[in-house]
């Protein structure tokens, strides 16, 4: 019953023309992907020794004890959650937006963890014009969803199209060139 | 002697002209009256409250409703148990399936035409929901529940009767009790007066006030317990100008809505709406006969026949006024017997009465509309208010005040509290509880009650080191004695709240039994800038100046200023602005303007994750332990206690997955408590949202980190099981630790499964 939402059929065409503006990207962190500690500002940890960089799993694996994989997990909206969701969509086709506005707040009520949700607010802020906001429910779903890659992209594309939409071109092809994104 | 005739015409022209000044005096004096009065009684007419609602119940499959309390919100929405075929606002239960005939209501989205429905309950949860024809709905929601109204600009909060809303018997039984001829008189009752006259006479005192309800409502607006001749004349001239005027209807809708019933603290009770509600935390027409004749009685004397002050008298009044109604044959002898039989039956805290909670409202409508869209009548203001939450945090707090005052070795104060009560994820106040009684002084202590947080600032210093990347949860700090001279010449020289050193502590450790000197000594090295500026970043919009005190809470915020500073924390680094009102519409349904979820980057999410998983520790090995024994079962949270200087001031912030909850207590005038947070706040916040099933706090983690072992007195990596005091911390991936000998750490997997199924069997 429950699958993850087809990211085209809630896109205004504000959100679709800013999709439009996707393109590749180098390779540079986002801004939050920082590195781990260099090893001699480690005051309380004895003896740590240089930590490898975010994204290459092998160079941190000690040979007894290798970093588990990332917990894999697929979000999926529940029925209440989806009828809502479906709702908000057809609301913003007929070009209501403030109603599907309140329609996704209130699907945010019964799943405030669903990165999917936050995926259709940002998607729903981006056709409002509303680049910050849209950043913000970008990031907040990004980090929701964590380990599912899916999740993940959607989120990511989100995330761009807003920085994209605030002239933030260098950070938008960051997030793009983020491996989730492929 | 005879006057001259042209004496006498001067004398008949000046008595005329006096006469005349005299008439036009008194018809000028009578016009002015009657601007008066006319003018406060239409301003108080047409103007109309803002209706303000709780959020509505959502009921869908899995939604965590019992059939009990199914019932007990339908009661609350004013449904009837009858059948639902047979119109809107009725239902049947039969078991754990219910059917119901939901009424017209109007949302902030949308106008729902009346509906049935039947809705399947098993156990804790809501199972399915169908349509007579037997096809599935995925939701639906119950109506909004009045809360009150409030006059958004004035800040008065008003329950407003329409005329429908006033019951037949309280018609009567007020024209029983206080004005039995009003039907027929203008305004004045000279009969009634001569009556009174004449008891109050033979009495020698006065007894008796023969005074029309129009009298009184005139008194109600002008507000003056003046006795005198000249104010009594004004009042009359003032009653038959309204009289004249409007109709007996209106006059009587007009006092019902007026009339002083009470005093709750600083608020005066005006009108039966509000007096229902402040009494018996019940709407007017769900009052039994016994509870509207103790209002009805109440009028003559509000604080004479407070009931909760002086319950005999009341009761006694409440009894005559029974008598009387059955003498004028409005209710019959046998029900007058029973309901002078049963006990006054006021409300225990909790209910629709939440003058606290509209503190708020009334602070967000002023920060966040214009205050001219706010003069238009008839608005609706949806509010986030969770009424089951909001019952909790009361409940809660009235008892765990109750419990502490008893074992205190103070008797002459009694302590304080506040309860705030947010959804994490999008910053939604859904209780607020200012104080031991509900209302009980009208001082909000959630939202005015400024006080050292204490310990509650840790966290920040904590993520400003995370943040920095110089630190890990495995990090070892330096708790070992500080002495600084500050500024002014002085020594400062903190302690351990246990007086003891401890040396050398992994940062864990450090937090999770809210060490001072390690703390100081981390504040230090990272700057007293740099953890303001986290502070700042966290949503604290003053931040304290850069005095080292800062670093042990030296500084004040208020409980819901410290819920702001947890949201951030709470919600994986995203700050989202706290709200009480979810959307204002004004009486065509057109919204004036919405809010929306406010959702901003705060903190970065990998840091704000090493940080709660500290915090978890906080919980199972720390300070807070004593919470998670008193939640369901297996419920993970993050927390931390706050106790300030002399125990003055007793805190306890705490997450779930689907709560963040702030508690305070302390005493008013700031003498110290004995109470540490664990011991004040704790048991409270944990009885609050214990009994809301809250979901378990499992944040995503974010790819930069991993789950490790590590020993709690060393912070060497190990496996459970191996060291006697292993605990799970969040680290950057890969970061490398020294490990215990022998102790080879677990190999991968699903660690985190792992680690909560191993907290919830309850093991070390």
């Amino acid at each position: 019953m429950s699958r993850p939402l087809s990211p085209r059929t809630a896109l205004s065409p504000a959100a679709l023309s800013a999709l439009a503006l996707l393109a590749g990207g180098c390779s540079l962190p986002g801004p939050y992907e920082r590195p781990p500690p260099p090893p001699a500002a480690v005051p309380g940890v004895p003896s740590a020794e240089s930590a490898p960089p975010p994204g290459s799993p092998a160079a941190g694996a000690a040979a007894e004890s290798p970093p588990p994989p990332p917990a894999v997990r697929e979000h999926h909206l529940s029925d209440a959650t989806r009828s809502l969701v479906t709702q908000a969509r057809a609301a913003a086709e007929r070009g209501d937006l403030p109603a599907a506005s309140t329609t996704l707040d209130r699907a945010l009520r019964l799943e405030p963890t669903n990165p999917l949700v936050w995926i259709e607010m940002g998607r729903l802020r981006l056709a409002e014009n509303d680049a910050h906001q849209a950043e913000g429910c970008g990031r907040k779903a990004l980090a929701l969803a964590s380990g599912d890659r899916r999740a993940q992209s959607q989120a990511g594309r989100v995330l761009a199209d807003a920085l994209r939409a605030q002239q933030r071109n260098q950070e938008a092809r960051e997030v793009e060139s983020q491996p989730y994104m492929n | 002697m005879a006057l001259s005739r042209s004496k006498r015409r001067r004398i008949v022209l000046v008595g005329g002209a006096l006469a005349l000044a005299l008439v036009l005096g008194l018809v000028g004096w009578v016009v002015y009256l009657d601007r008066l009065v006319t003018r406060e009684f239409k301003g108080r007419l047409w103007s109309v409250p803002a209706r303000v609602y709780a959020e509505p119940l959502e009921l869908y499959a899995g939604a965590p409703v019992s059939a009990d309390e199914l019932e007990e919100e339908l009661r609350r929405l004013h449904y009837r148990p009858g059948d639902p075929a047979t119109g809107p606002g009725l239902y049947r239960r039969r078991g754990a399936e219910f059917d119901l005939h939901a009424r017209r209501v109007r949302f902030v989205d949308e106008l729902r035409e009346p509906e049935r429905l039947t809705v399947r309950v098993a156990g804790e949860a809501v199972q399915s929901l169908r349509h007579p024809d037997g096809s599935e709905l995925p939701l639906f929601r119950l109506d909004p529940l009045l809360v009150g109204s409030v006059f958004p600009v004035h800040g008065e909060d008003r329950i407003v009767l329409a005329p429908g809303d006033v019951t037949p018997l309280l018609r009567a039984a007020i024209k029983v009790i206080e004005d039995r001829r009003f039907d027929e008189h203008h305004g004045v009752d000279p009969k009634s007066i001569l009556r009174a006259l004449w008891a109050n006479l033979r009495a020698g005192r006065v007894t008796q006030g023969g005074s029309t309800l129009t009298q009184q409502l005139v008194k109600n607006y002008f507000l003056s317990d003046e006795q005198t001749l000249g104010r009594k004349l004004t009042e009359a001239v003032m009653a038959l100008r309204l009289e004249a005027r409007f109709t007996k209807e209106e006059i009587l809708v007009a006092y019902l809505n007026e009339v002083y019933l009470g005093q709750d603290g600083e608020r005066a009770v005006h009108g039966f709406g509000l007096a229902a509600e402040y009494y018996f935390a019940k709407p007017l027409d769900e009052l039994d006969v016994a509870e509207l004749a103790l209002l009805v009685g109440i009028v003559k004397g509000p604080s004479h026949y407070d009931p909760r002050l002086h319950a005999d008298r009341a009761r006694a009044r409440r009894n005559l006024v029974l008598d009387e109604l059955a003498g004028a044959k409005l209710i019959d002898a046998a029900s007058a017997a029973r309901a002078k039989a049963e006990p006054l039956g006021l409300r225990p805290p909790g209910g629709g009465y939440v003058p606290a909670y509209m503190d708020l409202v009334r602070r967000h409508l002023k920060r966040d509309y214009a205050e001219a869209d706010l003069e238009a009548a008839g608005l609706s203001v949806y509010t986030t208010l969770d009424p089951r939450a909001q019952a909790a945090a009361e409940r809660a707090l009235a008892r765990g005040l109750r419990r502490l005052d008893a074992q205190s070795r103070v008797k002459d104060a009694h302590l304080e509290g506040a309860v705030v009560i947010a959804e994490p994820n999008t910053g939604e106040v859904v209780a607020v509880a200012g104080g031991r009684e509900v209302g009980a002084d009208g001082f909000n202590r959630a939202l005015d009650a400024r006080r050292p947080i204490g310990s509650l600032v840790k966290p920040a210093i904590y993520l400003a080191a995370l943040e920095s990347g110089h630190y890990t949860a495995a990090s070892l700090l330096d708790d070992s004695p500080v002495e600084l001279k500050l500024g002014d010449g002085s020594l400062w020289a903190p302690q351990n709240f246990t007086h003891e050193l401890y040396g050398p502590v992994p940062m864990a450790r450090a937090l999770a039994e809210s060490m001072n000197l390690a703390t100081v000594h981390l504040g230090l090295e990272l700057g007293l800038p740099k953890v303001i500026d986290t502070l700042r970043e966290l949503g604290v919009e003053n931040p304290p100046a850069p005095n080292p005190s800062l670093l042990l809470g030296a500084f004040g915020l208020t409980p819901v200023e410290v819920t702001s500073l947890y949201a951030a924390l709470a919600n994986g680094g995203f700050r989202a602005r706290l709200r009480a009102v979810r959307a204002v519409l004004d009486e065509h349904g057109t919204a004036l303007r919405r809010f929306k979820v406010e959702v901003e980057a705060a903190a970065p999410p990998a840091a704000v994750y090493q940080l709660d998983r500290m915090l978890e520790l906080v919980a199972t090995r720390g300070t807070g332990r004593g919470a998670s024994a008193r939640l369901p079962a297996g419920t993970v949270l993050a927390a931390k206690t706050g106790t300030s200087s002399d125990t003055r001031d007793s805190w306890f912030a705490g997450f779930t997955g689907s709560y963040l909850g702030v508690v305070w207590v302390g005493y008013d005038d700031n003498r110290p408590t004995g109470l540490t947070g664990a011991a004040g706040a704790l048991p409270i916040w944990a009885d609050a949202i214990g009994s809301l099933r809250p979901a378990s706090f499992e944040p995503a983690i974010p790819e930069q980190v991993e789950d490790r072992w590590i020993e709690f007195a060393t912070g060497l990596e190990t496996r459970p099981g191996c060291s006697p005091d292993a605990v799970a911390v969040a680290l950057p991936r890969g970061a490398e630790l020294p490990a215990r000998a022998g102790c080879t750490p677990s190999p991968p997997g699903s660690i985190t499964d792992k680690i909560r199924s191993w907290f919830r069997t309850g093991a070390p």
